[in-house]
C-alpha cells in the first residue's frame, strides 16, 4: 500500500528551494548532506543567487523543472512563502507531482504573532489543496539510511564513506535543537550512530508524531521507535498509539517537562498528585513504553536495542576484569531495581575457576565473577563464553580496564570473533564496557564497527541492560495474559 | 461548573459501588444528634456536612471519640465553629460517624486528566500523603493484575505484605480500587474520588472508608 509519507523518506527526486552557494547557510548545507549520503536520484537547487550549486545546476523557479519532484525542501526565508505557494501551486495544476514538502524555515506559526500565523497558513492551505504533507515548519529535516535521503542542515562531520549505514532506530523528535545535538552527539561515538529513519518535526502544522510514530510501527526496518517528547494535545491519543506499539517493537521515549507536576491548583490530593508528568510517566509504566531521563541513557537505550536481543529474564551475571569497577557496577546494578544475580551450575563455576588466573573471585558472590587484571585476552573471551553458556544466565554486563599489557586489538578482535562469528550475539544480550578514555577508543572501534555496541561507563550498561530487562518482562506478561 | 458532594452523598455513593465506608448520618438538630448517635457505638465522630467546607480539621469541625455525654455539646461548638470559618457556608448538618477501628492509613483516588481521561491512585494515605509522595497511577480501565502492579510500585506494599509483622488486607484494597474505577467508568460526570484515610486491616478483615470526598462536573 502507498502511504502519504512514503515520498517523505524515499522521494522520486528533490527540490531544495532557498539553496545557497553559501556554506554558512542552511540551504548549502542541506545539498551537502544530500551528495555526502549519496542520494541515488535527481537534487535540483531552486535559487536566484547561484547558477550551480556543489556540481548541481540551479532553477529559477520550482516550475520550471522538467522532471518529476515528489519531494521539496523549503528553506528560503520565511516572508517568501506567498510567491513560493503561487508558484508550487502553477506547477501543481499541470504536474501534480509533489507529494512531500519539509519546510526546514522558521519563524512561522511558532512566533504566535499574527504575521507568523498568515504564514503557515498559506503554506498549509495551499499543500492541502493539492494533497501534499507537510513536515514542520521550524525543523531541521529528515534522514533516511537506507534510501540515502538527508534533508537536513546538519554537519555531523561523518566521512562520506560512513554515511548511510543502516540501522533499526527510527527517531523522532519534537525539538530542532535537540535532534541536531543528538545527531551529532551519535556522529562521535565510537563509531557514529546510524538510524534507519530520523526525523525532527517541528511546529507540527501537518505531520505530527502520530502520523510518524504509526508509520515506524509498519517500517519493517524499525526495529525501535526513539523519541524526544515535550508534549502532545491529545494525550490520550498519544499514550493509546505508544500502547499498541509497543506491544510489537520498543519505543524509548526522553519526554522533559517534569517541572510543571502540580502547577494547577488542586482541592483534592488525587488532583496535586496525579499531575500532567506523573500521568505521563504511570502510562508509560502501564503499557511498556520505555521512559529515559538523559541523552545519553536515550543513545545508550536505542543502540542497545538495535544491537541487541531482548533478554528472555532478569537474570544477570556482572564480569568484571577488576575490583572496583566492578563494586561501582554492582551499586548501579542494585539502584535499578530490576537484575538480579544468577545462580550459575557448579560446571560453569569449575569451568571458570580452571580456565582463569589463581586470584580470580568466581562466584562470590553469585552471578559475579572478577577475572582480575592478570586476565589475557584468551581469559576475557573465555570467561565471557562459559557464563553465556549457563542456562540461567538471561544477560552479562562485561567490564574491563585495559591494562598496558593487555593487548587492545586483539581484545576487541576476540570479542569479536566470540560474539559475531560464533554466534554468541544472537543467544544473549551483552552490555560492554571497555573503561576508558582515549585509550581504548580504538579498541571500541573495532567492536562497534563490528557490530558490537560499547558503554562509557559500567552504570550506562547497566542502563541499558535494565531498560531492555523491563521491557522484555513486559513482553512476557503480555504473552502470559494473552493465554489465559 | 464543577462542585463537590457533601461528605455523606459521597460516601453513600461510594457505599452504593460496593466501596466499604463507616457508617454515617446526618443530624439536623442537637436532638437528632443525641438520637443518632445513640444508635451507635460511643465513642463517635462527628464532624460538619458543609461542601463549602474542605478543609474541616482546620476550622475546628472535627471531633473525634465523642462520648454519649458531649453530644449535644459538641453539636454546638461545630456550628460555631463552622461559622465562625466561614459565615456564608452552605450547612447540611452535622454529621455522626462510627468511630472505624484504626488501620493501616491508605489513599485511594481518581481524578479526570484533561488529557488522558480517568486517573486512578493508590498510596499511603493520612494527612501526609503530598509530603510522602508515594502514590501510583493508573490509567482506566484497569483489570485486577494491573491493580495488584500498582500497589507493588508503592512503599505502601511493603507494609502490606509485613514490613513488621502484620499482613494486611491487599485484596479487600485490590477490590477497592476496581469499584472505584467501575464508579468513575458509570458516572463520567465525577472529576476526582479522595478517599482518605481508607483504613486496611488486618489480612482477611478488609478496609474502611472514614473521609471521602467527591467533585463533580453540574450540567447546565
Amino acid at each position: 500500500m502507498v502511504h502519504s509519507l512514503d515520498a517523505l523518506f524515499n522521494p522520486e527526486n528533490i527540490a531544495v528551494i532557498g539553496a545557497s552557494n553559501n556554506p554558512l547557510k542552511a540551504g548549502y548545507t542541506v545539498i551537502y548532506n544530500l551528495n555526502q549520503i549519496g542520494y541515488p536520484k535527481q537534487v535540483f537547487p531552486v535559487t536566484v543567487s547561484a547558477d550551480e550549486i556543489l556540481g548541481r545546476s540551479c532553477y529559477k523557479k520550482l516550475s520550471e523543472i522538467e522532471e518529476t519532484v515528489e519531494l521539496v525542501v523549503l528553506g528560503t526565508p520565511a516572508k517568501m512563502i506567498y510567491d513560493i505557494m503561487d508558484d508550487l501551486a502553477l506547477r501543481m495544476e499541470s504536474k501534480h507531482d509533489v507529494k512531500v514538502i519539509v519546510c526546514i524555515a522558521a519563524d512561522y506559526g511558532e512566533t504566535k504573532t499574527e504575521e507568523g500565523i498568515r504564514r503557515q497558513g498559506c503554506l498549509i492551505e495551499t499543500a492541502g489543496k493539492y494533497g501534499i504533507r507537510v513536515v514542520g515548519p521550524n525543523c531541521i529535516g529528515i534522514i533516511d539510511n537506507i534510501n540515502r535521503v538527508d534533508t537536513t542542515f546538519v554537519e555531523t562531520l561523518i566521512p562520506k564513506e560512513m554515511r548511510g549505514q543502516k540501522g533499526g532506530i527510527s527517531f523522532i523528535s519534537q525539538s530542532g535543537a535537540m535532534a541536531a545535538s543528538i545527531l551529532m552527539m551519535g556522529a562521535s561515538g565510537p563509531a557514529p550512530i546510524s538510524m534507519n529513519k530520523f526525523i525532527s518535526i517541528g511546529n507540527m502544522a501537518d505531520v505530527d508524531c502520530i502520523d510518524l510514530l504509526e508509520y515506524f510501527e509498519q517500517d519493517e526496518d524499525t526495529k525501535v521507535i526513539g523519541m524526544y517528547l515535550e508534549g502532545y494535545p491529545d494525550g490520550r491519543k498519544l499514550i493509546d498509539t505508544l500502547a499498541r506499539i509497543a506491544r510489537k517493537k520498543p519505543v524509548v521515549i526522553l519526554k522533559v517537562g517534569r517541572s510543571s507536576i502540580g502547577a494547577e491548583a488542586a482541592n483534592s490530593h488525587t488532583g496535586s498528585l496525579a499531575g500532567a508528568d506523573s500521568v505521563y510517566d504511570a502510562a508509560f509504566r502501564q503499557f511498556g513504553i520505555v521512559r529515559v531521563y538523559t541523552i545519553e541513557d536515550m543513545m545508550d537505550t536505542l543502540q542497545a536495542f538495535d544491537a541487541m536481543k531482548i533478554p528472555d529474564g532478569r537474570n544477570c551475571f556482572l564480569l568484571t576484569q577488576a575490583g572496583g569497577p566492578g563494586i561501582y557496577c554492582t551499586d548501579a546494578f542494585v539502584d535499578e531495581k530490576i537484575l538480579k544475580f544468577p545462580l550459575v551450575s557448579e560446571e560453569t563455576k569449575n569451568k571458570l575457576a580452571d580456565a582463569l588466573p589463581p586470584m580470580a573471585n568466581v562466584c562470590s558472590p553469585e552471578g559475579y565473577a572478577d577475572i582480575t587484571a592478570a586476565a589475557t585476552v584468551e581469559h576475557h573471551v573465555e570467561s565471557l563464553r562459559t557464563v553465556m553458556d549457563d542456562d540461567a544466565v538471561d544477560s552479562v554486563i562485561f567490564v574491563t580496564v585495559v591494562p598496558t599489557f593487555l593487548p587492545r586489538r586483539e581484545l576487541a578482535e576476540g570479542l569479536l570473533h566470540l560474539l559475531v562469528e560464533d554466534g554468541y550475539r544472537e543467544k544473549k544480550p551483552v552490555c560492554i564496557c571497555i573503561m576508558a578514555g582515549n585509550y581504548v577508543w580504538e579498541c571500541r572501534q573495532i567492536l562497534e564497527r563490528g557490530g558490537i555496541h560499547t558503554f562509557d561507563t559500567p552504570a550506562h550498561c547497566v542502563k541499558a541492560m535494565s531498560h531492555m530487562t523491563a521491557y522484555g518482562q513486559f513482553l512476557k506478561r503480555q504473552e502470559e495474559e494473552a493465554d489465559e | 461548573m464543577s462542585r463537590f458532594l457533601n461528605e455523606l452523598d459521597a460516601k453513600n455513593l461510594l457505599s452504593e459501588y460496593g466501596v466499604p465506608m463507616a457508617m454515617s448520618k446526618v443530624a439536623g438538630s442537637q436532638e437528632e444528634a443525641v438520637r443518632i448517635a445513640g444508635e451507635m457505638e460511643f465513642p463517635v465522630v462527628m464532624k460538619i456536612l458543609s461542601s463549602d467546607i474542605q478543609h474541616k480539621t482546620e476550622a475546628g469541625c472535627v471531633y473525634l471519640g465523642v462520648g454519649e455525654k458531649d453530644v449535644g455539646k459538641t453539636y454546638e461548638e461545630i456550628m460555631e465553629n463552622a461559622a465562625a470559618y466561614k459565615a456564608d457556608a452552605a450547612i447540611d448538618g452535622v454529621l455522626i460517624q462510627e468511630m472505624a477501628k484504626e488501620g493501616l492509613e491508605v489513599i485511594v483516588g481518581m481524578k479526570k486528566d484533561p488529557q488522558f481521561g480517568p486517573v486512578l491512585m493508590a498510596g499511603s494515605g493520612g494527612i501526609y500523603v503530598e509530603v510522602f509522595q508515594d502514590i501510583a497511577l493508573r490509567l482506566l480501565p484497569v483489570d485486577e493484575k494491573e491493580a495488584v502492579r500498582m500497589i507493588k510500585e508503592t512503599k505502601l506494599y511493603q507494609i502490606i505484605r509485613g514490613a513488621r509483622g502484620t499482613e494486611y488486607d491487599m485484596d479487600a484494597l485490590v477490590s477497592c480500587l476496581l469499584k472505584v474505577s467501575e464508579l468513575a467508568v458509570d458516572q463520567p460526570s465525577i472529576e476526582e474520588i479522595d478517599i482518605n484515610p481508607l483504613f486496611l486491616y488486618e489480612k482477611g478483615q478488609g478496609a474502611k472508608g472514614v473521609d471521602a470526598l467527591i467533585k463533580i462536573t453540574e450540567e447546565k
